[in-house]
């Protein structure tokens, strides 16, 4: 649609007055009814939902246990008995993608919601009291940026052992700056709005304001940053299984997998070792971002349809 | 990535001074000549580019920060002269004089040990000055005297002192004289073996270490080589040396360290030739296809991969248990997984590597297959018994253990994953815990701060004997300040006055018999488990022509100054 | 607006300081700076000896305030690996580093405006979802595919589908041997990495780019801008534009930050001799010295950027007021 067109409003719960006009639907409907009219991030989320069954329950649904070798059926191609064939430890692929989906979900997830909470939290607080509180959780904020992840890594690695934890607490680590810094400019900006000022007249207390008011708005940002966030994580930790710093054998996790099957990036010969892991990797991402895209839409009461 | 690890013990292979010996495993022949396995006429002129894996961390041959392979074979050997350089004829590693000498020098064993270097005449630095008798003595006194050298061994005795002397009774001979009561078997390894002769004229009264490190623009060898760190090393022929010259203009070695990248330069022509590590990911790129290259797989090297296991910490203090779980692992299927795409088959099967098969049993270690019923009784036998979990057990403990390697290295990752279910099968419940080389080679082994290793061993020259690896006194005490190489902690006096044999004999054929008895001792003992040869990878494009080949000891660039651009 | 800089620089300066200390103590407990003496055959009497010279028998703090003193003065020390002084090192690793940033930032951030605003304005036509397919490509793909795939795809297949002398493009390093300067070897050398870096930037940046104009197309202000007849191109350009900026930059800024796992896997793909190649080979070799002076760098390098985030965001947006 242009911008030349007069828009016809259609009755919409309006967040400034805090109370909903009689004619309206209710918030839950409205936003259901946007958001279905996003096809695509309802393929995804039952592409994602069959990722994670399949992934979560791979103890009982993949066709072989983890790590399975049979040296005997290494380095075979795709194949009924096989459908996404074997590395040259003889491992189904089909498996042990299901495997390592666990991990590199749980990851992306993680890292997410762990960095969205502490984010949104840092930095409405820090845009909203100001002063000293802003001075103080900015330079904390600053201190997570300028300290060095990879550092923070080869340390953890060192210390408690290759593993998911210290993975997920070092990206959620790095990951929350950057929305703590988007949130925050974003509530500077509205902290100064006339609906703000008439909140905090009607002696609402901060944290009504800061939960009611303020952060609705903000909410298109946070769920885009929140999903970029999964994606993000995600392929960090195939970064860093490239580096060695990663999940280590025998777990296993897409971006381990990947990053094996770096010879055969320009081969013809093995492409399914490279193409079903970065397959996944995508569609993930892809699934993921496409439901954020969905949700900010649907929840941005001020965003057309 | 693609990193050949010797481990600090492999580069101290070298014999300790004890005894006498003479004997000379090489064949005479004219300094300098090698066999060119190829007879077209190689032309002259171009400029060939070639893969490096590693950038050296110093142009310091002799300090502390050497010890890179790759230094020695891009170029120290192209520009230092040897007195004995390790060439290949009919395919087999041999000891040669070296350009810098008129022949085989002399040797005496009586009265005291000497060794009479005669100098080439026409033998000049390439800034005209003539090589002498004085840089065989500047660089001896730099092997005994300078702080921080890699490796003095044969220069000077147990205690670190100055073990010989040089004398000049003329400028172009060279006199090298052991104390009374002193020797060195491993004499060919004097002012060769990643060492060589400095010029003293440009070094003398200087900082050698801060002088040399960063390049050097002085030759005495076929080639200058200018390294723009970084990116590059560049050799390009010296017009004073006086041996035969090179036929190409200009060699540049271009570091490239990541293997999927460096395959790509290969095929993309950016690179003519490469000589990749025998890692995981090579042997996949391999695999993955090589069209119209050239390429040499040679399993007949200096390095063997092995199994250490701590011999005197549970449960490895035991022989049978040792034994059993030689018997528990399949070695022929783990070596056909990781190299079999370079027709590499068959298990190392003696702790010496294939070079040193005259001074060996290379099939000592065969009758260890993979044979469960084996482990079974060896272990009943002992008094082992399976408990509820399939593990063994005898009086409470069980037979659990960790293994340790290099973490980063894919091939031995690789290795440490086939064995543990393979172990598990048989009863054995094996941890993996990687950890840096720096922590395996200078803290863990030393300490015997591990159950079981996983890493290899090489040796830098045609250098026999073990007594450094398995006597009882190279084990690292206290009182030795933990600088022994025996960190397997292994104790045979049976073995131990064989192996000092072979070190120290005059008598060649006693030393190679007494050789190859240690060797069985040891695979009785299950001293360590061999695992496989690595093998070295050689790989050129058609642009690249003469007699190529790969060198075991001095890489696939020993004879660099024969290659020639095809026109 | 100056008094707003220099409080916040001094405002760094604390933080920075705290930075240092917490890199300063990790880098100690990881890397072992003795790990080379100990494979010495005399390591027994070699090592206390050393402990004492590198000052490594002092608290930990003392040890900061010794490297921090002679860092300012441009005493870096000397790394363990090739004993060259640490400043020469980081000199020549920094130059070909920010090559690599300057080409593949000014690219990521031309493309990623274009096609987040296109995008926006034209949302959920055909254009937008290529882009928005293709971006999510790009941030799926981690960087060492993309990088191999680039090489594959662009170096050596036209090299051999049609038989060329040389590549059209080049992977390793940024000149060819002997070549030096501006000209058409060294396009031929950073074109690649830089589209990787590019491709995998652009996609976060423009998806972010796009939300922020959606944002700000939909409010109040742009619509009475409209209601009033202002053209659409003024208002895209006036209003919408400049204000999606705003937390544009600021996301850019931190995202320069996170370029830093990019910048190592390229260069280590791309053979680019750089502060990514510096940083693994010193990890692996465990340069502690080195590690030191390169976080300290990195984390100057951070604040920078987020300065010059700031002082765009008060440029952009004047309503903000400073307390």
């Amino acid at each position: 649609m242009s911008l030349t067109e007069p828009l016809p409003r259609p009755p919409v719960a309006n967040p400034e007055r805090g109370a909903l006009e009689p004619e309206a639907r209710t918030n839950w409907q409205l936003f259901r009814r946007r958001f279905i009219r996003h096809r695509l991030a309802l393929i995804s989320i039952v592409i994602l939902g069959i990722l994670m069954i399949a992934c979560y329950g791979a103890t009982w649904l993949a066709p072989h246990k983890q790590n399975v070798q049979n040296l005997l059926q290494g380095d075979l191609g795709p194949s009924w008995r096989h459908p996404f064939g074997t590395d040259d430890l003889g491992r189904d692929q089909l498996s042990e993608l299901m495997y390592a989906g666990r991990i590199s979900l749980t990851i992306g997830l993680a890292v997410a919601l762990l960095s969205t909470a502490v984010g949104v939290t840092i930095g409405a607080v820090a845009a909203y009291f100001g002063s000293l509180t802003d001075q103080l959780l900015s330079a904390l904020t600053d201190l997570f940026l300028i300290l060095p992840d990879l550092a923070l890594l080869a340390v953890a690695v060192q210390h408690f052992g290759h593993g998911e934890s210290p993975i997920i607490f070092v990206l959620a680590a790095i990951s929350w700056t950057y929305l703590a810094r988007v949130v925050r400019a974003q509530v500077l900006s509205l902290k100064e709005k006339e609906f703000v000022e008439a909140a905090r007249a009607s002696g609402a207390s901060s944290r009504r304001i800061l939960m009611q008011h303020i952060l609705p708005n903000c909410l298109g940002p946070i769920m885009v940053n929140a999903t970029l966030t999964v994606a993000l994580a995600i392929s960090a930790e195939a970064a860093l299984s490239f580096l060695g710093l990663g999940v280590q054998p025998p777990h296993t996790s897409w971006g381990l997998m990947l990053a094996q099957a770096e010879p055969y990036i320009n081969s013809t010969s093995k492409w399914y070792l490279v193409f079903f892991p970065g397959f996944m990797l995508l569609i993930t991402i892809l699934a993921v971002n496409f439901l954020g895209d969905a949700l900010r839409d649907a929840l941005d009461p001020q965003s057309r349809f | 990535m693609g990193r050949r690890v010797f481990g600090a013990l492999a580069l101290l292979t070298a014999l300790s001074v004890v005894g006498a010996a003479c004997g000379s495993s090489s064949k005479p022949g004219a300094a300098g000549t090698t066999t060119n396995t190829s007879a077209q006429a190689v032309p002259n002129g171009g400029t060939l580019v070639i893969g490096a894996e590693e950038e050296p961390d110093c142009f310091d041959w002799l300090g502390g920060c050497s010890g890179s392979s790759w230094g020695t074979w891009m170029a120290q050997i192209e520009t230092v002269p040897y007195a004995f350089r390790d060439v290949m004829k009919d395919g087999q590693v041999v000891e040669e004089p070296g350009a810098v000498l008129t022949g085989m020098p002399t040797f005496t064993a009586t009265p005291v040990e000497t060794i009479t270097y005669h100098i080439t005449p026409a033998a000049v630095w390439s800034d005209g000055v003539p090589i002498t008798c004085t840089d065989f003595q500047y660089t001896a006194i730099q092997q005994q005297t300078s702080k921080d050298i890699y490796d003095p061994t044969g220069y000077v005795d147990s205690d670190g002192k100055a073990d010989l002397t040089v004398t000049c009774p003329d400028p172009k001979t060279a006199v090298v004289k052991y104390k009374a009561g002193d020797s060195f078997a491993g004499w060919h390894q004097l002012f060769a073996s990643a060492v060589g002769i400095l010029p003293a004229h440009l070094l003398q009264g200087k900082d050698r270490d801060k002088t040399l490190k960063d390049g050097y623009t002085w030759s005495g060898g076929p080639w200058f080589a200018k390294w723009n760190k970084g990116d590059d090393i560049v050799l390009t022929p010296n017009p004073k040396y006086w041996g035969a010259k090179p036929h190409l203009d200009k060699v540049v070695f271009k570091f490239e360290s990541d293997t999927a990248a460096e395959f790509q330069a290969f095929k993309s022509g950016q690179v003519d030739a490469i000589y990749p590590q025998p890692q995981l990911d090579v042997v996949s790129e391999i695999k993955a296809g090589l069209t119209g290259a050239h390429s040499q797989y040679n399993a007949k090297t200096g390095t063997i991969e092995a199994l250490w296991p701590n011999d005197q910490r549970f449960p490895f203090d035991s022989k049978a248990v040792r034994q059993a779980f030689a018997y528990a692992i399949d070695r022929a299927a783990i070596v056909q997984k990781l190299f079999g795409a370079l027709d590499v088959t068959a298990p190392a099967n003696s702790l010496n590597p294939y070079i040193l098969q005259d001074y060996s049993d290379q099939n000592s270690f065969a009758g260890y297959h993979y044979d469960l019923a084996k482990v079974t009784s060896l272990m009943t036998g002992a008094g082992w018994a399976k408990g509820p979990d399939g593990i063994w057990a005898k009086n409470g403990k069980r037979a659990a253990f960790t293994i340790v390697s290099t973490s980063g290295d894919k091939r031995r990752e690789l290795t440490e994953e086939i064995m543990q279910p393979e172990l598990k099968a048989a009863g054995f419940d094996m941890a993996i815990k990687n950890t840096t080389a720096d922590n395996l080679f200078g803290q863990l082994l030393p300490a015997g701060n591990y159950d079981l290793g996983l890493y290899a061993e090489g040796v830098t020259g045609l250098i026999p004997g073990l007594c450094s690896t398995f006597c009882t006194k190279s084990i690292p005490t206290k009182a030795n300040g933990s600088t022994g190489n025996n960190t397997s902690f292994y104790s045979n006096p049976a073995a131990d006055k064989l192996l000092i044999q072979v070190d120290n004999n005059l008598d060649d054929s006693v030393r190679r018999t007494d050789a190859k008895q240690a060797d069985d001792i040891l695979a009785s003992d299950m001293a360590a488990l061999p695992l496989d040869p690595l093998p070295d990878i050689a790989i050129w494009s058609d642009k690249v022509v003469g007699p190529i080949q790969d060198n075991p000891i001095e890489g696939m660039f020993w004879n660099i100054d024969q290659w020639g651009l095809a026109k | 607006m100056l008094k707003y800089l220099i409080r916040r620089l001094l405002a760094s300066v604390p933080v920075l300081v705290i930075a240092s200390l917490i890199t300063f103590w990790l880098v100690r407990i990881s890397v072992d700076p003795l790990a080379k003496f100990r494979r010495l055959r005399d390591s027994a009497q070699v090592i206390p000896k050393q402990r004492h010279l590198l000052g490594l028998d002092r608290p930990i703090i003392v040890q900061w305030w010794k490297w921090v003193t002679h860092f300012a003065r441009g005493d870096m020390g000397i790394s363990t690996r090739t004993q060259d002084p640490v400043s020469s090192m980081i000199a020549r690793a920094l130059w070909p580093t920010l090559q690599l940033l300057f080409w593949g930032t000014i690219f990521s951030v031309a493309v990623a405006i274009v096609l987040g605003v296109y995008s926006a304005v034209k949302q959920y036509s055909i254009g937008d979802y290529a882009f928005t397919g293709l971006s999510y490509l790009g941030i799926a793909m981690p960087d060492f595919w993309l990088g191999l795939l680039a090489i594959g795809l662009l170096v050596t297949g036209p090299k051999v589908w049609f038989h060329l002398n040389n590549p059209i493009f080049y992977s390793i390093g940024l000149h060819n041997e002997g070549v030096k300067g501006f000209n058409l070897d060294y396009i031929r050398h950073i074109v690649l990495p830089a589209f990787v870096l590019t491709a995998s930037s652009v996609a976060s940046w423009s998806r972010f780019e796009r939300a922020s104009m959606l944002e700000v197309l939909n409010s109040d202000y742009v619509r009475t801008a409209r209601a009033k007849g202002v053209p659409r191109r003024q208002v895209i350009f006036k209003h919408a534009l400049r204000n999606a900026l705003i937390p544009f930059t600021t996301v850019t800024a931190l995202d320069t930050a996170g370029l830093i796992a990019g910048v190592i896997i390229i260069e280590q793909i791309f053979s680019i001799s750089g502060m990514g190649q510096a940083f693994l080979v010193a990890l692996q070799t465990g340069d502690a010295q080195f590690l030191l002076a390169w976080f300290f760098f990195s984390a100057v390098a951070v604040i920078f950027v987020n300065l010059l985030a700031d002082v765009l965001y008060v440029v952009l947006d004047p309503r903000i007021r400073f307390s």
